[in-house]
């Protein structure tokens, strides 16, 4: 295969692999966030403890997190269905992306959220604060390069996931590789597929802890 | 002449609390009011239950029994956002917010209610100022000394405007010229704003240099309340002489150390000579009842047998203030 041939191909299959990742991304912490700070809140000895819910959601959160993607992949095939109206495709792998990922995020936050020292939580809490505000005028921004670190990490890991989904006819760089490299034998194209996931995982790193240094305080 | 009192700024009455698990009250049956306008001091050691008295007052904890009265209202769920906000807290461990800027940390108790953000921040400026701290309005918390940040955490107690200021082992993080600059600055916005001052501390030094007043704690229960010149010099408890007896400065006096409410008796021999040497500045206690500030210093190397007749001696010194830079001492 030659560059001309590689080189458009592996920048489609980019371009896939983001589009399937990113939206994933930004819904998956968006949701993670409540779900995280809803256990934050309700965890024994937290702003509302609520031992039932935060048992619940805690056991929600352990068993999306075990499930092998893979697994989760076939599994969710009709909730895929029902969100995008197929189950193949770029668009149809980004509902068990935002799946896999929001438990994974809401673990994150969670720790983020329990690191925030508990007298500043105080503080705001003796100046009036509400639940609400406390979590939105305090957690929240206090535990912000905790929140963009995880994101960071989440982002990476659903590079990785989105290679799997590749496989099931999602496209993107991991399906090249499985099409092209491995039943093919075109070791090249997989080299080259590997070392754009490589550089697009350098990037995403990279930019993730520029954006968490530079607007941490501390 | 005769008006009726007002309510006396914060009163306790009869309160019990138990912590789940806790087979011991962390208070129990506290009857004890804090005047207006004074500056209290409320001492203990570590488990006489200051914590529990500044998260009932600061309302995050309720009593198991008893009342708690601020400004003369009751304390309540109903009552409670309300006298929140005439209540200012100032931290041991400043409790600043990491991410937020000097004067957004400042503004937040006025975010909270809903000021719309110009005045908030025209507000934040107007404290920033009266703490000196106005040109680090821009600054973030990890930029600051230990002693600026609890002079944002002043700010940020008084931008509410509140009566009372309850300050929890304030100066107890911070090395003592820094505590002293701080009590001084809280002593003057407690007589300029017309403040009621709450002074929780476990240091008697704090209780000398900065109260009217004082209650002493141990173990839950008060045991000795009252004026604090009267307190110090005529302790009624064993835990009051006990915490007296600890704190006798036979260390040696730190520079622009201002030591209040003293005895003679209290410094002995050593310390007074090397006062004396030092040109320690001596207040009558008399004098400094009356408001009037009389400094007399004390001459070069007199001996401490001989300070007593300088007309200081036996009863009341309220205060000692060591220079500023001490010159050493050749011998």
């Amino acid at each position: 295969m030659t560059w001309d041939v590689l080189w458009p191909l592996l920048w489609q299959a980019t371009l896939e692999t983001l589009w399937m990742v990113l939206p994933s991304a930004l819904i998956a912490q968006i949701l993670g966030t409540a779900l995280g700070a809803v256990l934050t809140l309700t965890r024994p000895g937290g702003l509302r403890p609520q031992a039932v819910v935060y048992r619940g959601l805690d056991a929600v959160v352990n068993v999306g997190r075990s499930l092998p993607f893979i697994i989760l992949l076939v599994l969710l095939i009709p909730l895929t269905r029902l969100i995008t109206g197929t189950s193949i495709g770029s668009t149809a792998a980004t509902v068990p992306l935002t799946m896999a990922a929001i438990p994974f995020v809401a673990r994150l936050v969670d720790g983020a959220l329990r690191d925030v020292p508990g007298g500043v939580v105080e503080a705001a809490r003796a100046m009036g604060a509400s639940t609400a505000q406390t979590v939105f005028k305090v957690l929240l921004p206090e535990a912000r390069p905790a929140l963009v670190h995880g994101f960071t990490v989440m982002l990476v890991s659903l590079i990785g996931y989105s290679a799997m989904a590749g496989a099931i006819g999602g496209g993107g760089l991991g399906d090249v590789a499985i099409r092209y490299g491995y039943q093919r034998f075109e070791t090249g194209v997989m080299i080259a597929t590997v070392l754009a996931l490589l550089v697009l995982v350098q990037a995403v790193q990279w930019l993730g802890d520029r954006i968490a240094t530079r607007t941490d305080h501390r | 002449m005769s008006t009726a009192p007002p309510p006396p700024a914060l009163e306790f009455s009869r309160v019990t609390k138990t912590y789940p698990g806790q087979p011991q009250a962390a208070l129990q049956d506290l009857t004890l009011r804090i005047p207006r306008g004074s500056r209290t001091g409320i001492i203990g050691r570590s488990g006489a239950g200051k914590s529990t008295l500044v998260r009932l007052i600061s309302g995050l904890e309720t009593p198991d029994l008893g009342h708690i009265q601020v400004q003369g209202q009751p304390l309540t769920p109903a009552t409670l956002k309300q006298l929140q906000a005439r209540t200012g807290l100032v931290f041991q461990h400043f409790n600043l917010l990491a991410q937020r800027s000097v004067l957004h940390n400042v503004t937040l108790p006025l975010e909270l209610r809903g000021t719309p953000k110009v005045l908030r921040e025209r507000r934040a400026r107007e404290l920033l100022q009266l703490v000196g701290l106005e040109a680090l309005a821009g600054r973030y918390p990890a930029q600051l000394s230990g002693g600026q940040k609890q002079r944002v955490g002043i700010a940020r107690a008084l931008v509410t405007d509140p009566d009372l200021l309850l300050a929890d082992e304030a100066t107890s993080a911070l090395d003592p010229e820094t505590s002293a600059g701080l009590l001084t600055l809280l002593t003057e916005l407690q007589r300029e704003r017309d403040l009621t001052l709450i002074l929780v501390t476990h240091q008697l030094e704090v209780i000398r240099a900065a109260t009217t007043h004082v209650a002493v704690l141990d173990q839950g229960r008060l045991v000795e309340a009252g004026e604090t010149a009267s307190v110090l010099r005529q302790p009624q408890s064993a835990v009051t002489r006990a915490l007296l007896d600890a704190h006798r400065p036979e260390h040696p006096l730190l520079a622009g150390e201002t030591l209040h409410h003293l005895t003679l008796p209290d410094l002995g021999a050593a310390t007074l000579d090397r006062l004396a040497r030092q040109r320690a500045r001596i207040v009558r206690a008399e004098a400094h009842a009356l408001g009037v500030d009389v400094w007399l210093t004390a001459p070069d190397h007199v001996p401490a047998a001989e300070l007593g007749r300088t007309g200081l001696g036996g009863t009341g010194l309220s205060g000692i203030e060591t220079p500023r830079l001490i010159p050493e001492v050749s011998a």
